[in-house]
């Protein structure tokens, strides 16, 4: 299919091309908003089009045996492997946010009526796998993820891909994290050699004194798009950090926007970014503060490393703020490497390369080191590691 | 006469400023020669241009090190080929954990060697003993990079550094400014370990203090971006009582 064929359509137009029935309310969404293009609000730095104009296989997705596994694995969108006792299923999705701001999250949604649902259990740890194995094909699924009250969850979410070619992932969350609770997802993620392009919409719905704590490490090329709906209830959480190392000509980052809907709710985002290449990097950011939200704290922050003179970011940090009451600041920032420190390494023998290595990773470390446990922080350090080193050989 | 640098008619600017007119200077191995100078007389910038620093661009004359220009060489490979300059400001890098960055650096030098790298535990070892004699706390290793070092913490630093890499030529850019009696009297026993007959030294200083624990062998006068007088230790002593001025150009 090609989803620039959807564009324009009306509501049963729609429903019939994606062959789903019962659906109104959510294609009426997604045509209100509209098919992606540079016109639309969330995707104007994207590049949305040359993705959509693509024709792609498409896959069924019916459910497989699940093997027991250390860690949860979904195949091209379907759940392959996963821990003993761990609550997975397969089936519709009850619980649509009617307010959110992304016409792909209810293209998603229409894609999949049938969602990937996990109910995490206590204070666990869970490894989630995504594989890609289809060649020029639109991967498409969505995950719902529960939690449990006064409890500490964290997903660790990382992407692996056979020697696929030009596909396109659209997935996402439905993350409900219940009262007094706290999930925590660190998601990794390499994309390189034209393997796929990948669009996430997430919806993230925090209730009462929960917290939130979202860390994403994007690396490599291609274009991938991460966006982010979390709304914030009373004496709720968030604490988001996005770390971008892009080269060659990669678009990628995050598109988020944080609600504060209950009283003393705080959110904290960060965004490092550091761009080679031709790369394009993008931190457009909103949070907004409504009526009843009242001391609120907010505060958010990009920084963005420019390595290369053809590298570009975008960063657009807002806040949008109906009452007084409240403590919210912003800032974003772009330079270069500092010429001093570089200088300082090479003059004790330390090569350029590994010299700005050195730096690049000691400017994202803020963001590294928010992964307490080591094997995770060590991994995404190889991860940055081996992405630098292919494009400075 | 042997020598192991030898700086001739060095002209160098920064930005549009000239800076070093024509200056020359002979290092012979394994000895101490001491530079003093008014402010501003473009001692640090002597110091940048035989490490090639940004900063500074050489416009006429010659280094040459071991018989070799190294006019055109880069920093780092000025460095893994044995120079060394301890900075007047040396940087702070957040981010950088000091003892990753002191064994990446040294590992870089054994790799150059051809010798073996250092794991974690082996450089640790070697570590604790400089650690020790320079009174440096262990956790200073474990900071990032000079972030939130004091001055005479930074200076320590360097001198490690130097104890570690090993250097040939060591230029210590003021290394005493802002010692205490007892750094002072660390960063010398630093130094005067490092002295071995063949090493030379380039000692950039406005103080005799340190002079009387480093011993030097000559004391050269820059003034105006040139040598202008050389001799032996008994100078220091002169310049202290009658100050730069006093002082004319050899011919
Ligand atoms: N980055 C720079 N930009 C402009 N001028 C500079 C720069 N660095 C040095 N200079 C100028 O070059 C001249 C020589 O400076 P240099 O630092 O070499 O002096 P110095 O002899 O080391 O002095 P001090 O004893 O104060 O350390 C000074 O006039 C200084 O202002
Ligand atoms: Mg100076």
């Amino acid at each position: 299919m090609k989803l620039s064929d959807l564009k324009d359509m009306k509501v049963e137009a729609l429903l019939s091309a994606l062959n789903v029935k019962g659906r109104e309310a959510l294609a009426e969404r997604f045509v209100t908003l509209g098919l992606p293009s540079k016109k639309s609000e969330t995707y104007r730095y994207f590049d949305a089009e040359t993705l959509f104009e693509k024709e792609y296989k498409t896959l069924d997705y019916l459910p497989k045996t699940i093997a027991e596994s250390e860690k949860i694995i979904i195949t091209d969108g379907v759940v392959t492997a996963a821990p003993k006792g761990l609550r997975i299923y397969t089936e519709s999705c009850e619980q649509i946010d009617m307010e959110h701001f992304d016409p792909l999250y209810y293209l998603g949604h229409l894609l999949s009526p049938q969602v990937i649902k996990i109910e995490v259990d206590g204070d666990v740890e869970l490894d989630l796998e995504h594989r890609f194995t289809q060649s020029e094909t639109l991967i498409s699924y969505r995950i719902v993820l529960y939690n449990q009250s006064n409890r500490h969850a964290t997903l660790y979410e990382n992407f692996v891909a056979d020697a696929i070619k030009n596909s396109l992932v659209l997935y996402g969350y439905d993350m409900h994290i219940a009262q007094d609770s706290t999930l925590n997802v660190v998601k990794l993620q390499t994309m390189q050699s034209q393997q796929y392009n990948m669009v996430a919409s997430n919806r993230v719905n925090v209730a009462k004194q929960a917290n939130a704590l979202l860390k994403s490490f994007d690396l490599g090329g291609e274009q991938g798009l991460q966006i982010l709906k979390v709304d914030l209830d009373t004496r709720a959480h968030v604490e988001a950090g996005h770390l971008l190392y892009l080269n060659q000509d990669a678009k990628r980052g995050t598109v988020s926007q944080i609600i504060h809907k209950g009283e003393h709710s705080t959110s904290k985002q960060e965004a490092k970014n550091i761009l080679d290449g031709k790369a394009r990097g993008i931190f457009d950011a909103l949070i907004r503060v409504e009526h009843a939200a009242k001391y609120t704290k907010a505060q958010q922050n990009s920084k963005a490393i420019l390595l290369d003179e053809k590298a570009y970011m975008v960063s657009k940090p807002q806040l949008e703020i109906y009452i007084d009451e409240l403590e919210a600041s912003h800032g974003s920032t772009t330079g270069q490497l500092d010429e001093k420190q570089l200088f300082y390494l090479q003059s004790r023998g330390i090569s350029y390369v590994e010299a700005r290595k050195m730096l690049v990773i000691a400017f994202a470390n803020t963001l590294i080191e928010t992964v307490k446990d080591a094997r995770h922080q060590e991994r995404i350090k190889e991860a940055f590691e081996a992405v630098f080193y292919a494009a400075h050989q | 006469m042997s020598t192991v640098m030898k700086i001739e008619n060095l002209q160098a600017k920064i930005g549009d400023k000239d800076i070093l007119k024509g200056l020359n200077l002979e290092l012979e191995p394994g000895k101490v020669h001491a530079i003093m100078g008014p402010n501003g007389a473009g001692k640090s910038t002597l110091s940048k241009a035989l490490v090639g620093h940004y900063d500074v661009e050489v416009t006429g004359g010659d280094i040459t090190y071991k018989g070799k220009s190294i006019r055109d060489m880069e920093a780092e490979e000025r460095a893994l080929e044995g120079i060394f300059l301890s900075f007047q400001h040396p940087v702070e890098i957040p981010g950088v954990n000091n003892a990753y960055f002191l064994r990446t650096a040294l590992n870089a030098k054994r790799k150059h060697e051809g010798k073996e790298e250092l794991n974690a535990a082996e450089f640790l070892r070697l570590m604790r003993d400089h650690l020790e004699m320079l009174g440096m706390k262990s956790d200073m290793i474990s900071r990032s990079l000079n972030e939130g070092f004091s001055g005479g913490e930074k200076k320590r630093n360097e001198i490690l550094q130097m104890l570690i890499l090993e250097p040939e030529v060591i230029i210590l850019d003021e290394i005493d400014s802002g010692l205490d009696i007892d750094a002072l009297r660390a960063v010398s026993e630093g130094i005067n370990k490092m002295k071995d007959g063949k090493r030379s030294f380039l000692v950039i200083t406005h103080y005799s203090r340190i002079l009387d624990y480093i011993e030097p062998d000559y004391i050269h006068v820059l003034k105006e971006g040139k040598i202008i007088k050389t001799a032996g230790p008994e100078l220091v002593g002169e310049l202290e009582e009658h100050g730069y001025d006093s002082i004319e150009e050899e011919k």
